[in-house]
This record gives C-alpha cells, structure tokens and sequence, in this order.
C-alpha cells in the first residue's frame, strides 16, 4: 500500500514545486488589466521582439563560432591540439555573471582594450561604449559558443568513418560529403546545440543588466517591472516570456529528429587528418593559440583586477599598484566572507535537494524490476505503476529548464507571499529559506537528467543478480544502485552546485540581505565602484566552480 | 518419491497470444534439467518464475517441500547465472563472489568461503582482479562462483554457455557438468542448443510455444520423440506429410505425418525411386540431397562414397517415425 502512494505522492510534490507556482502566475496575470496595459504598451512589445532576435542571433554566432572550431580540433591534427582542445572549452567555467563582469572590464569603456586603444591613438576620451544589442550579442557568443563546440566535437566522435568512405567512393567530393553525409549526421548534435543557446540566450540576465543600458530585453523587463511595483504587469510579462520559450522548445525539439547515429551500429570515428604543409600548419596553431589566449583573456583580466587595491588606478593604461589586500578584507571582515559564506550552503543544500529528488525520481520511475515478493497478477496489458507515472515524474523533472529563471524567480515571490495552507501557500517571500528553494527546482532539470541517464544505463540483470543473492531492495540500493549510479551522482550535482553558485538571475529577485548571495555582492561592490573587491568575489567563485566542476568529472 | 523442484501448474500470460504453461515438472534433488527451445518459446520466462523475478498468473512453485510461489527472490536462495553473467562492475572479483555471503556470523567465515568456491571453479587466487580484466570464460566462472557461495538450493543459468567461443564452449560445458556434479546441486539450464542440452543435462525438457512438449532424456527424445515438434526440433529430420506418392513408398496412411532421420534412409537397390542433387562431404560421411520424382527433397547420411551428384538412385527406410497430421 505504502508503495503504491509513492508515485502519485511524488508526482505531487513535483507539481507543486514546479508546476503550481508557475500556475498561479498564469491564473493571476489574467485577472485585473495588466493584459491590456502590457498589450497597449510598445516597450512591452519591443522587449519581447528584442528578446527573440537576440537568442536567434545569439544561436547564429555561437554556431558560427562553435561549429569550425569543432571541426578543427576533431578532424585535424596540428601542434598543440589536444591542450588547445579543452582550454577552448573554458568559458563554461565561467558564471554567467562572472563573465560579464570579466567583460566590463576587459572591454568596457574603462577597460584595459579600451584604454590601450586611448593611450595608443591619444584620445580624449574612450574610444567606445560597450552598450546596447552589440555588448550582449559579443557576451552571448562568448560563453554560448561553447555548447556548440562540445555537441558537435561530440556528434563528430560518434561518426563512422565508413559512412564518409562509402560516400567518397560514390564519387562526392569533400563539399558534397561535408554537406550529404556529415551535416545529416550532425544534425542532432547541431539541433540540441542551438537549442541549448536558444533558452540560454532566452534566459540571459546577466548581460542585458549589465550591458543593455536602454535596451531591453524580457528578462530585464520582468525585473525592471517588479521593481517599479508592478507586479501584475510582471506577471504578465512573466508568462509573454514562457510562452516564447516553449514556443521554441517545441520547433526545435521537432527539427531534432531521432538519434540516427545511435542507431547505426559502432564504427571507428575517422582519423585525424594531419596538416602536411608547414605554413598551414603553423598558421592552425597559430590561429588556435591565439584564439586561446583571446578566450582566456577575460580570466586573465578578471585575476588582475582583483589585485587592484581601492581607488589606486585612474587614469593609467595598466594599474599602478597591485597586492593581495582586497582578498584579506574579504577574508578577514566578517560581513564581506558573510555572501561567500551564504552562497556556498545554499548551493549545497539546494544542491542535496536536487539530487535527492532526481534520485526518488529514478528509483520510481526508472528503477529495476522490483525484486520482492510476487503479487496478484495484473490484468493483461495494463501498465505497471512505474510505467504510467514515469511519463509524469520525467516531464515534472524537465520543466524548469524549459522556462526562464526569471520566470521561476516571479512565479516562486507571486506564490510563496501569501498565507493559505489550504492552498499549500505559505509566506516565504522576506524568509532565507525562498532562494535555496528556486536553485533547487532551477537544479532539478540538471540532477534529474544525469541521474534518470544513469539509471537507463544500469543493467537490470544487476538488481536481479543482487536479490538472487539475498539482497532485499534497500541492500541493492544501497550496494549495487548507489554505488554504480555515483559518476552520474558526481556529474550532475557537481553542475547543479556550481549554477546555484553563480546564479544571478533568480538571486535578484528573491534575495533577502540575510542570505544575499555572491553574485549581489558584486553588484553592490560595483556600484561603489569597488571593482578589486568584486574581480576578487568573481575569481573565488571561479575557482571554487572549476574545482567542483573537476571533482564531477573525476572518474 | 515427491520432487525436490516442483512445478505445479504454473501458468504466466504475457497477451492473448503470448503464454507459457501450464507447466508441470518435477525435478529430483541433484538432477541437472536442461530447458530447450527456440527462441520465444518461454524457456527464460520458466526460469525466472522460479528465480522469482516473475510471477505466475496461476500454479504453484515448491522447492524441496516449501511452496516457494510468493516468496520474493531474496528469500528464495536460487542461485542464478545471468546469460551477461550481470557481474557488478564496482566490485572486484572476490567481493562480487562474497555478495550474497554478507550476514554470516563470524567475518572471517566469508573470506574462506570465497577462497573456497573460487578454487571451486579454478580461479583461486582471483579475489583482487577487477572482472572487466577477465576473459569471457573467467567471467562466466566468477559468475557460478557467486551463486553457489551462498549454497542455494537450486542453481539457475541462463544460456550459461552462449557468450563464448565455440571452442572453449565444448571444453567448459564439460566442466560445468562435472562441478555441478561435484556439488550435487538442482540444476535447471536454459538453452537453445541441443547439443549443449543432450551434453550438460541428466534429462531434457523441450518447451515450445510455452508448452512443455517432452521430458526425458536425450536418447529418448531422439528415438521416441512424443510429437512431429520435438522429433523435427531435436536432431535432423526428413518430414514427409501424408497422402503423396513418397508418403505411401515408405509406408504412411493417410493423415499421418512421417518423420525419417537421415541415417535411417539407405540406398538399396529397390525402393523410393530419386536423383541425388548435392552431396556435403563431413569426414567420416557425408549428407546427399535426393530429390524424389514428385519434387520432394530428402535428406540421407550415408558413407562418402556412397553416391555422386546425378545418380539415380533408390532408398529404404530402415525406422520411420508417424504422427497424426492434426498434429503438425
């Protein structure tokens, strides 16, 4: 009996966690005026317009970007490939907002390209302002590109040689392959890659807060409007933003197409093609060091302006003065190690959450064949329990991906900010508990892919070998489940982990000052023009997101 | 004498049309069984009814006196070999053997036994090895190993044999047999080959379409096979149906199918009247393809000089087998 309330019981707490708030947006946007005056109001349209053609630009460049990068470093062999390689893969280590920050002050009006191009041409005053669609579009291609590059370096892996040789010896040349056989094959690797850009893109905060001055995109709109006082037009504009996402969501997910490579058998990927001319070869390097470094640039600027101590760096092209004091008052003030502090236990309890709930997840809906004692039989065809609350369990899952942060940060304020325990609402808004509470349904996409992924991939022979055995169902789980599913276990929560670190999106709609996050930090020491103490909050968060990220990936 | 393992009209439907059983079969403490069929015929589905992995729609399961039908396989202590030996990659040899040992009393009890059984099966000394190191066979050992530490008191494989190579399949089949013996355990094996079931199994049960077609053991079902299934399943076999010329030639009446194995067809200098159109040179014999003037095809087993492609010739059957034709 109690086994049998375990999946309807979870399937509801899914809803209500992601679901029911989400609803309540939807129900309370519909009520009073705010349709109307979101529709009578240009800037409402614009914001929306400007939100789409940004994320499908965005899809454009960072393919521009990513694609031949990809296919550089998987089909051709040069100096330095394989260092080259992951280094490329880099701006993933970077949080949204760390990046952004890393931008302003590599290539902001005040920062070192700038100044370098003011002392070199003697100019007055900059020589440009980093503003408007441009900045975002240049932000976007940096740190998207990057699932480009990664899905299709991937999909260019899984191909068989063979497939290329069979068409060559149909008589297709280069061209006509790349274009007949390749990108046919690729299209899967290529359609999740633009997806993935395309909701990013859609849900970009970070960028268009800073970068966007008078431009507007919908995130910072929603946002804009809530701080206002507007919070029936935000919902408004809350739900207008959802609605584009799942818009998107579904024409992409339908030019995605099956897995045609998984299909096809296993052949071996072909082999890298060695660049045989010396001044060719020496230019691939070349390209692919320099574009290294261009990569890396941001960090690199980021390290160094953490060490610029308050107010010592004016005018000059390079600072002045640089030591290690920003760090000691950030370590040794308890009020400035506080948001450090605050950061890292939400992260990690929205982080044990997630995976938590991915692993309930998996257990119900794709765990083994349940290995105890037979019941009455069922009738013919009727689907196991597990069967039919799996499609439900698994979408719950999912959804949060499928909508902006923004949107489930205005969702979670609109729902938990009002007392009705009948109606399973209680006043969190103003409460430390509300912003571990948004990572977590933010995470729950992130866990339960990974750990859904490693429950298919178990063999369910191994649960039945285990109770053969004598194991009962918890001894399994605990000895043979737990112990097989743990990369997926450290791959997912180690992700989930490092967005909750950075997230920036979420955090500035539901911070409290009791729990503000590092993220606030910055901001704040950014507009008290403190920039060392806010470089020096980025590269810590980088750092400790790199060293997650490296513990998750460790086999 | 009531049977150690006891199936008692067990019966499973998968859809209207996909069904095994009702089953019954006894099975005396230490005898091997082997399962045969082809594929789809159920003989997994017997299997891991009494593993426990499934369970019956009606029927009864009774291992050594305890009707055993709703007890989880925890509980069971049927020891299984998986067709992919389902060895737990996180565990190294010794601790997948020492799996289902965990709860015995005193600790050290558990290494010995492991050290015990792994000689068993002739990988002392392997305790440390990771298992995706092994070979095929060596994993397939580690694999008895694991499910006889725990002395169950039956032991189930699943197509033991069918990931090796042919080769070392002959030479471990022989193994196999000679260590179940050694540990005197019920055994029921699953398997698709008659020549592994006439080998490693005291008796044979032949399971078609979900229905047990014959048991007994492999002289038995090759000589007296009980229906047209098993006597076309089991060993060669020429089928002839009733009616035709070559029915009434080697002696059939109407309605009745004929069964003739290829040895029991002689060439003779009067009888069923043919040309031989192939000949398969196998050693000590050969196979000669004689087609009959009606068109039919028959297969005969006689000495390598025997014919040559384009004789005539005439043939006499020395056993013929009949079976009613609503049969077929």
């Amino acid at each position: 009996m109690r086994a049998r309330l375990a999946r309807p019981a979870f399937t509801l707490l899914l809803a209500w966690l992601v679901l029911y708030p989400v609803a309540i947006v939807v129900a309370d946007s519909v009520r009073g005026d705010a349709v109307a005056t979101f529709v009578s109001r240009p800037g409402e349209w614009g914001a929306l317009w400007a939100s789409l053609w940004i994320s499908l630009a965005s899809v454009a460049l960072a393919a521009a970007i990513g694609v031949p990068l990809a296919f550089l470093f998987e089909w051709l062999e040069f100096p330095g490939r394989k260092a080259l390689g992951s280094l490329i893969a880099l701006p993933a280590v970077l949080p949204p907002f760390v990046g952004v920050l890393a931008f302003l002050f590599l290539y902001g009006e005040s920062g070192f390209v700038a100044r370098a191009v003011q002392a070199v041409f003697g100019l007055r005053g900059p020589p440009w302002r980093l503003q408007g669609a441009g900045a975002i579009l240049l932000v976007h291609a940096y740190s998207m590109y990057v699932y480009f590059y990664l899905l299709t370096r991937a999909g260019l892996a899984k191909l068989d040689a063979s497939m290329l040789e069979a068409a060559h010896a149909l008589g297709a040349g280069r061209w006509e392959t790349l274009r007949r056989v390749t990108f046919p094959l690729l299209r899967p690797s290529l359609a999740g890659a633009a997806l993935l850009v395309f909701m990013t893109a859609l849900g970009s905060f970070s960028a268009p807060y800073v970068f966007g001055g008078g431009f507007r995109v919908m995130t910072t709109q929603i946002v804009a409007t809530k701080l206002n006082g507007e919070l029936p037009l935000a919902m408004v504009e809350t739900v207008a933003l959802a609605l584009v996402a799942a818009l998107g969501l579904a024409l992409l997910r339908r030019t995605e197409g099956d897995e045609l490579l998984a299909a096809l058998g296993k052949g071996a990927a072909p082999p890298r093609r060695p660049i045989r001319r010396a001044p060719i070869r020496a230019l691939a390097a070349t390209a692919g060091w320099l574009f290294t470094v261009l990569l890396l640039l941001p960090h690199l600027t980021l390290a160094l302006v953490s060490l610029v101590p308050y107010s010592s760096w004016t005018t000059e092209a390079l600072p002045p003065v640089l030591s290690f004091v920003n760090y000691q008052r950030l370590f040794g003030e308890p009020e400035r190690l506080r948001p450090l502090v605050n950061s890292l236990w939400m992260a990690a309890a929205s982080t044990l959450g997630a995976v938590a709930l991915a692993l309930a997840a998996g257990a119900l809906a794709r765990g083994q064949r349940a290995p105890r004692a037979p019941r009455a039989p069922r009738a013919l065809h009727a689907p196991s329990p597990r069967d039919r609350w799996r499609g439900p369990i698994e979408t719950l899952i999912a959804l949060p991906w499928a909508l902006p942060g923004t949107v489930f940060a205005i969702a979670l304020t609109t729902t938990f900010s009002v007392h009705a325990p009948l109606a399973l609402r209680w006043v969190l808004v103003g409460t430390v508990f509300l912003l571990p509470l948004a990572y977590l349904v933010r995470n729950l996409p992130i866990t339960g892919r990974a750990v859904l992924a490693g429950y298919r991939q178990l063999d369910p022979a191994l649960a039945e070998a285990a109770a053969s055995l004598g194991a009962g169902r918890w001894t399994t789980f605990r000895r043979v489940t737990l112990p097989l599913l743990r990369p997926a276990l450290a791959a997912g929560g180690s992700l989930a982990f490092v967005a909750a670190l950075g997230d920036f999106v979420t955090s500035i709609v539901l911070y409290t000052y009791d729990n503000r996050p590092i993220s606030i930090e910055i901001m704040s020491s950014l507009r008290l023009n403190e920039l060392g103490v806010a470089a020096a909050f980025g590269v810590i968060l980088m750092l400790v997101s790199a060293l997650v990220l490296g513990f998750g990936a460790r086999r | 004498m009531t049977p150690f393992v006891l199936l008692d009209g067990v019966h499973k439907q998968w859809s209207p049309t996909v069904r095994v059983g009702p089953l019954l079969l006894g099975i005396p403490r230490g005898e091997i069984v082997a399962l045969l069929g082809p594929s789809g015929s159920g003989k997994t589905t017997v299997l891991r009814l009494l593993a426990g992995f499934e369970a019956p729609d009606a029927g009864r399961l009774v291992i050594d006196g305890e009707d055993v039908t709703a007890v989880p396989p925890a509980r069971r202590r049927c020891g299984m070999v998986f067709q992919h030996y389902a060895l737990f990659p996180h565990l190294d040899v010794g601790g997948n053997v020492a799996f289902g040992l965990k709860g015995s009393p005193e600790p050290g009890a558990a290494g010995q036994k492991v050290a015990e059984v792994l000689a068993l099966v002739g990988l002392a000394g392997f305790e440390g090895r990771k298992v995706q190191e092994l070979s095929g066979g060596q994993q397939q050992r580690v694999a008895l190993a694991r499910a006889l530490a725990p002395e169950p008191r039956v032991l189930l494989l699943d197509e033991p044999l069918s990931n090796l190579d042919p080769t070392l399949r002959e030479r471990t089949r022989r193994e196999l047999r000679a260590l179940i013996k050694r540990v005197g355990i019920t055994t029921l094996f699953v398997t698709h080959e008659q020549e592994e079931a006439f080998d490693l199994g005291d008796r044979v049960a032949v399971l078609n379409d979900g229905r047990l077609e014959q048991v007994g053991a492999a002289d038995e079902l090759y000589e007296r096979p009980a229906s047209l299934f098993v006597a076309t399943f089991v060993g060669r076999a020429n089928v002839v149906r009733g009616g035709g010329a070559t029915a009434r030639a080697l002696g059939a009446h109407d309605g009745e199918v004929l069964v003739v194995r290829p040895e029991r067809l002689r060439f003779a200098d009067a009888g069923l009247p043919g040309t031989v159109r192939e000949r398969r040179y196998t050693g000590a014999a050969a196979f000669y393809q004689v087609e009959t003037e009606r068109g039919e095809r028959l297969e005969v087993l006689a000495g390598p000089e025997a014919a040559r492609v384009g004789d005539r010739v005439y043939l006499e059957p020395a056993g013929v087998l009949t079976f009613p034709e609503e049969r077929a």
